[in-house]
């Protein structure tokens, strides 16, 4: 059929007829508006296109946006499914404040004036006192680069907190000790070989443009390599599966790096002009000759021992297989395209040891920034200006940058309930934001005592669409709009190009277009169901609140260029913002539009270009007159942490860089590059940074024997590592419980585990099974299944929402509990299923299912990587029979024994001070950077 | 012209579900049913394991058994190929849900009729590709137009590189398969196992054979519900029309005996009793209608392809002409009688014996197809002919007493042998499972029970007794109500049987 389309035209947006679905084939005419928008349940940041219908003013329908570049007009389950979350009957729909003891689940309805001047004046009192650090911003999904980081700087608080700790840290490690850049952003559309430790197929970042590459160059004839202990569906789809035993990952690459050295099938003229191997050789061979043929030797003997026969005994994984992968991988050089985002990145300490390995492999085959291999994040996302903001502040909060982590990728946020209650300092105001740590992190009992406690946490601010295990504890609950009420601007490294997209509040742009007064004085708020507010608009006005006389210096960043003595409106805000895109404004005016015009007629602009080999670029000499050319071949600009002088004295004058050290180019054969924004402007295969502040062993890409490694288990017994965290294609964390249609394809999660195992530890078909942690235990289901390895039992992480009142929302997924405690001692038991019971959506009476999974995080100590800070996700467990007693979804927790779990992981930190008494590396990068002497300890 | 298909890639399909939501959203298809859905299976063992995605829908069959069965012309072909329909016109009779061999219909309860995919074409007609074709990260759906020999899609099918789901249907399905795994497409080869699904409940409405089952060499996964439709209202209306039909056809046959003066035995009692069971076999039929209120469309919309419509009209055949043997019998005009024997017997029969042809429109219900069903229907009639007789004797006199017991048991061993017949003659594999689910299965105890023990051996041991020493009119009587009874508990476990089978 040729004469199909996918889409009605661009230009028909406006007026476009449809035929009613359920009326044909009686012809019935509706008139739509086509509005742009961006998807807000993973952070893929796709495209959506909503149907506002002419006639009811109501969103119909939501369809993928053909303009957006990254995922080309087709979505995943979770796109489509944002229709459910608009129109869910449960949403919290006006501002709430406690009314009884918290999490008594009593409230009453408050106005948000009261709201704000509540919250403002308790800030603004914080700041005033100087007790800047007893605010903070803890956010999940963030939604946008930028917006919040910089209200925060404005008002002098360092109290970014994110979920990053329970994410990513790991990886970013990994990779930010290669290229400075902390993510990997692969062209799998172009490559010959995909090697994804990740399952990109049906989660993760960047699940729907990833998986439409890999599956197209996969048809193009790729080669897809995944490597997972449990069958994932990416596993499944791959032409090899690797189930290698968790946390051996790291073994297994450097078994195919020492394979890629040996079979000479590596990339020697990429390595010598592009890693630090000068470095390498003099730290780690002092004895070699410092040439470059010195570095396949040296490092062939620092691998020896990674031979195929020893992986296959270390890993699990057959030696000739691993041969064969090393030769494919030999086969395509400058096009292996590699991925490591969560997986055994996130599950095992040094975990970051995964990407740092995976990546070896992106080097050795040459395959960094090249046309179907990986490059740095920072070169395909594109970062829109935000307006000007407040100069960076003095302040550093050590509850989220404790001394003991001075590498800690993100904020040391997972510990932050163990720090109030050691002490360390306490929080005035709290904004939870799109986060619930209280199911999502570790060791949710934990916070839940800290956060019942008003001595610890003096006013917490729910900011959230939707109810939450975190949010029925708040004093605040401020409903927030979902993906079609809200302004955000997101780019993501997707693929080889750059775009930005734009998520806008839908019926406010209908108005818009419909011809209703919509101005500077305008807010989404007006738009939205019920009293939903967006984040932007309200950290705007509440930066009034704050500082409502101008005499904090805080409300002029906030105040409207156009209308002095107004707050700045989100167009004011947004339009100068994509003024200042590249291209963007020639793009508008030839189309006859502002440049905000045009991002909300198309939600989303492809920038010019791309970025392959963007380190090779030539840096002008003229600019670096000013700079010195240092031993390395580095160029250093005076007055940035290039040149540090490593006195304490001398930190005030620096400028630091969101990323690097400052400078600008480094010499390769005799030419000014680009190069990387490492320290040594290099790929760093010796990361001087790592040996500095105290982990040399772990300087070059090394295997770290994971907290969960088998050969330190008791098999034989009832030890098994427990994979808690894999994610499945149609939920989203927490997020994605308010859609009925994804919560009806899952709302299970039974404990997978391999028959031999079940056998072996007396667990009966569909039995119940108690899994015992460090610190507890909850009970499950098992489910026989031969596609995960023996040894390991897995869970999928999303299921085991629960609630402790049936008012407040989870008809589709989540269970009825109680929670009891006695001292340090919880209990978490099921008291009721989703049924089918009447409301104002008739769907609730067809709710067919009844399970909702067990909430497993509950009993999971903090475990952070003592490097990255990351969670190691992967858990040692016993795994038995239920015991007499014991029924489905019991959670048992002690929460003096996590104290103590906590206290032996803080022991295994090598805290700051670093080299020159700082506590962080000034060239790391952090979401807010105060002034340089703050890094001084 | 053009001749809509779907080619489903398995090769490119990730398992992701969202042509299942975006159609969800599409068509706003409520909680519990489905239009397209993501069957997963597993197969193999660690570590050669295996999972493989198939994706489930509406075959727009180029022979559709749908279209045929469906009584009100509710599905209809559209002019670009696809099986459409029309709500407007469907009064739920469900007739298309056993026709269909595909498990892809479902009643919408919020409307209460039959829906499916219809290839969103009310996109089509705007040029707008399927929501599910849309939405597709991986282009794992494609639209193709058969008719089209220019059409790479029709190019790639034509070098046979395709499969398609149960092609001994016959049904010529235009959804074709690149790259699957035989066992998803193939719901006998797949089963849940006693511990459930992936990641979604598994209840009794999930179509699966038993894991233990031969032929069973993968596991599913992930599959959507499909809830059986016809239950205890059509195996009542088959035993209702059983005896009306039956009451007749035994006064026929008094009449030409020569018994057509007997006026309160032929000439008014059997048209009051198959007056009284036409009725109840008409309040079963309307009231197993998901839209009742609409019976009438069966007249005003009928399709006179579907048997549903054909039976219509003989049902109301059969009831004018017991009206006329009534009306006869009243005023005892036994010529009227003579000249109504023949035809009332053949209307008689073709009330028993029409729901074969039905059954056999029911393309999805292999042990519905067997060319027995039609004799035994016509044997189970003589039955509850004879049972209506046993049970009259009781308070009136009846002729030929002993010719009504031969008659019965004549009837249950007719019926014996045929239902033995069916379930020891080999059929299809379909036959096969829903044979074994009707003898060794759920069904077994109220098959073996209920219709071997109460409908055939009790009332033959009680007849037999009967003839042999004059034991008076009760345990005749019982042996009727007996093989009455029986004959319930048979046409229910054939009924159900019939479509327990998972055809997804």
């Amino acid at each position: 059929m040729t004469d199909l389309h996918r889409y009605p035209p661009h230009e028909t947006w406006h007026d476009v007829v449809s035929l009613d679905a359920k009326a044909w084939p009686r012809r019935e005419e509706h008139h739509h508006t086509l509005v742009p928008t961006t998807c807000f349940n993973c952070e893929a940041a796709c495209g959506l296109v909503c149907h506002v219908n002419h006639a009811t003013g109501r969103i119909d329908r939501i369809e993928g946006n053909p303009l957006h570049p990254a995922s080309r007009g087709r979505n995943c389950a979770k796109g489509p499914a944002t229709l459910n979350q608009i129109d869910d009957h449960e949403r919290i729909l006006y501002p709430l404040r406690r009314a009884g003891e918290r999490g008594s689940g009593q409230w009453e309805r408050v106005s948000w004036d009261e709201a704000l001047d509540d919250i403002g004046s308790r800030i603004g009192a914080a700041i005033a006192e100087g007790r800047h650090d007893e605010v903070m911003y803890h956010v999940g999904r963030p939604g946008e680069d930028g917006f919040a980081e910089r209200v925060l700087q404005c008002w002098g608080v360092d109290g970014h907190n994110s979920h990053t700790n329970v994410c990513s840290s790991n990886a970013r490690v990994g990779y930010q000790s290669w290229m400075g850049h902390d993510r990997p952003s692969s062209d799998f559309a172009n490559a010959e070989v995909i090697f994804l430790i990740s399952s990109h197929l049906e989660a993760g970042h960047y699940f729907n443009p990833h998986a439409q590459r890999i599956i197209e160059a996969q048809g193009n004839g790729a080669t897809v390599i995944c490597v997972d202990p449990r069958l994932s569906n990416t596993g499944s789809k791959a032409d090899y599966w690797l189930p290698a035993w968790p946390g051996t990952e790291p073994f297994l690459l450097l078994a195919i790096a020492r394979l890629l050295l040996l079979n000479g099938t590596w990339e020697r003229d990429f390595v010598r002009r592009w890693t630090n191997w000068e470095v390498y050789l003099r730290e780690r061979h002092p004895h070699r000759p410092i040439e470059f043929d010195s570095v396949g030797p040296a490092l062939l003997d620092d691998y020896a021992a990674y031979t195929p026969e020893e992986a296959e005994r270390v890993c699990g994984v057959p030696a000739a297989q691993i041969v064969e992968i090393a030769r494919i991988i030999g086969a395509h050089p400058t096009k292996f395209a590699s991925h490591n985002w969560r997986a055994a990145g996130a599950g095992n300490m040094g975990g970051w040891q995964t990407a740092r390995c995976l990546f070896f492999l992106n080097v050795l085959t040459g395959s960094v920034g090249t046309v179907g291999g990986t490059t740095g994040n920072g070169w395909n996302k594109y970062k829109a200006p935000h307006p000007p903001g407040a100069s960076p502040f003095e302040q550093w909060n050590e509850m989220s940058w404790p001394q003991e982590y001075p590498l800690a990728h993100h904020e040391m946020s997972i510990l932050l309930p163990h720090f109030l209650a050691e002490g360390r300092g306490r929080l005035d105001v709290y904004f939870s934001r799109v986060y619930n740590p209280v199911w999502t992190n570790p060791d949710g009992f934990s916070w839940l005592e800290a956060l019942k406690d008003p001595d610890k946490v003096g006013c917490h601010v729910a900011l959230t669409p939707t109810w939450s295990e975190t949010a029925v504890f708040a004093d605040y609950v401020l409903p927030m709009g979902v993906g079609a009420e809200r302004h955000d601007v997101a780019s993501f490294e997707t693929h080889a190009g750059r775009w930005i997209g734009f998520r806008q509040p839908v019926l406010r742009r209908y108005a818009e277009i419909r011809g209703d007064d919509v101005h500077g004085e305008s807010r989404t708020h007006e738009f939205n169901p019920g009293e939903v507010w967006e984040e932007n608009e309200f950290w705007i006005e509440l930066s009034w609140r704050i500082d409502p006389d101008g005499d904090k210096g805080i409300r002029r960043w906030f105040e409207s260029p156009s209308r002095p003595g107004t707050p700045m409106s989100v167009d004011e805000y947004y339009g100068a913002m994509f003024a200042a895109v590249p291209g963007l404004a020639d793009d508008a005016e030839a189309a006859d539009q502002t440049p905000l015009e045009f991002m909300r007629d198309r939600g989303a602009y492809a920038l010019d270009g791309d970025m392959y080999l963007p380190y090779e670029r030539d840096i002008d000499p003229a600019v670096l007159v000013d700079c010195n050319l240092d031993d390395a071949g580095v160029y250093r600009r005076s007055g940035t942490p290039g040149t540090w002088s490593g006195a304490p004295e001398d930190l005030a004058g620096l400028e630091l860089a969101g990323l690097g050290d400052g400078s600008p180019a480094v010499q390769v054969d005799g030419t000014p590059k680009e190069g990387f924004p490492t320290p040594s402007r290099k790929l760093e295969l010796y990361s001087q940074t790592l040996a500095d502040w105290g982990w040399p062993e772990y300087a070059t890409p090394t295997w770290i024997q994971s907290h969960v490694h088998w050969e330190n288990l008791d098999l034989a017994g009832d030890e098994r590592i427990l994979l808690p965290t894999f994610r499945i294609p149609t939920l989203i964390h927490t997020r994605s419980a308010n859609s009925k249609w994804l919560s009806e394809i899952s709302h299970r999660h039974p404990l997978w585990i391999h028959p031999s195992d079940a056998e072996a530890l007396g667990i009966e078909v569909n039995g119940l099974v108690r899994i015992t942690t460090r610190i507890g235990h909850f009970v499950i289901g098992a489910w026989r299944t031969e596609g995960i390895r023996p040894g390991v039992v897995a869970a999928s992480h999303h299921m085991g929402r629960w609630r402790l009142d049936a008012e407040n929302g989870g008809s589709w997924a989540g269970g009825d509990v109680d929670i009891t405690n006695d001292g340090t001692k919880w209990r978490l038991s099921r008291r009721g299923r989703p049924e089918s019971h009447a409301s104002a959506d008739d769907d609730t009476e067809r709710i067919w299912w009844s399970d909702t999974g067990v909430h497993q995080n509950l009993t999971f100590c903090v475990q952070p990587d003592p490097v990255s800070g990351m969670q190691c996700w992967h858990q040692r467990v016993r795994v038995a029979p239920a015991q007499p007693g014991d029924s489905y979804g019991d959670v048992v927790v002690d929460t003096a024994e996590a104290r103590k779990a906590y206290q032996e992981w803080l022991a295994k930190t090598r805290p700051a001070p670093g080299p020159g008494g700082l506590r962080r590396p000034l060239w790391y990068s952090r979401p807010l950077k105060p002034t340089p002497g703050a890094y001084a300890l | 012209m053009t001749r809509l298909g779907f080619l489903l890639d398995s090769e490119s399909c990730i398992g992701c579900h969202a042509c299942t939501v975006a159609c969800k959203a599409e068509h706003d298809v409520p909680l519990g049913v489905n239009r397209t859905w993501v069957k997963y299976i597993e197969t193999g063992t660690f570590p050669d394991v295996n999972r493989h995605f198939s994706v489930m829908r509406c075959n727009h069959c180029d022979d559709a058994p749908c279209i045929s069965i469906c009584p009100t012309n509710a599905l209809f072909r559209a002019p670009n190929g696809v099986v459409d329909f029309d709500d407007d016109n469907c009064i739920g009779c469900k007739g298309c849900m056993n026709a269909c061999p595909y498990d892809a219909i479902y009643i919408n309860p919020a409307t209460n009729t039959a829906n499916k995919c219809n290839f969103c074409n009310h996109r089509i007609e705007q040029s707008l590709e399927p929501s599910c074709v849309v939405v597709c990260p991986t282009h794992a759906i494609k639209v193709v137009d058969l008719d089209d020999p220019a059409d790479e899609v029709t190019k790639f099918i034509a070098r046979g590189e395709t499969a398609v789901r149960a092609p001994e249907q016959q049904t010529q399905p235009k959804v074709h398969y690149r790259g699957a795994h035989e066992a998803p497409l193939d719901p006998l080869r797949t089963a849940i196992a006693d511990d459930g699904m992936i990641w979604a409940d598994a209840t009794a409405s999930h179509p699966t054979a038993e894991p233990g089952d031969g032929g069973v060499e993968a596991r599913t996964t992930y599959t959507t519900a499909h809830h059986m439709t016809w239950k205890a209202k059509v195996s009542s209306y088959l035993v209702t029309k059983a005896v009306a039909a039956g009451a007749m056809l035994m006064a026929a046959l008094l009449v030409l005996l020569g018994h057509g003066g007997e006026q309160a035995a032929v000439g008014v009692a059997p048209p009051v009793v198959a007056g009284v069971f036409l009725a109840l076999t008409g309040v079963l039929l309307v009231g197993d209608l998901k839209r009742p209120e609409r019976f009438y469309y069966l007249i005003t919309r009928g399709n006179r392809r579907s048997w549903l419509v054909k039976g219509a009209w003989v049902l109301g055949a059969f009831a004018a002409v017991c009206a006329a043997w009534f009306l006869s019998g009243v005023v005892d005009s036994v010529g009227a009688l003579q000249v109504l024997a023949a035809p009332t017997a053949l209307l008689a029969a073709a009330t028993a014996g029409y729901t074969a042809f039905l059954f056999a429109q029911c393309e999805g219900r292999d042990l519905w197809q067997t060319r027995l069903l039609l004799p035994t229907l016509l044997a189970q009639a003589a039955v509850a002919g004879a049972s209506v007789y046993t049970v009259a004797d009781l308070v009136m006199g009846i002729p030929e007493s002993e010719a009504v017991q031969w008659v019965l048991l004549a009837g249950v061993l007719a019926t014996g042998v045929l239902v033995a017949a069916e379930v020891v003659s080999e059929g299809s594999a379909h036959v096969e499972a829903a044979v074994a689910a009707m003898t060794r299965g759920r069904y077994a105890r109220q098959f073996w029970a209920g219709g071997v023990g109460l409908g055939l051996a009790v009332p033959a041991v009680l007849v037999v007794i009967s003839l042999a020493a004059d034991t008076g009119p009760w345990p005749t009587a019982a042996a009727g109500i007996s093989a009455v009874v029986g004959m319930w508990f048979y046409e229910d476990s054939f009924v159900r049987a019939g479509q327990s089978v998972p055809l997804s």
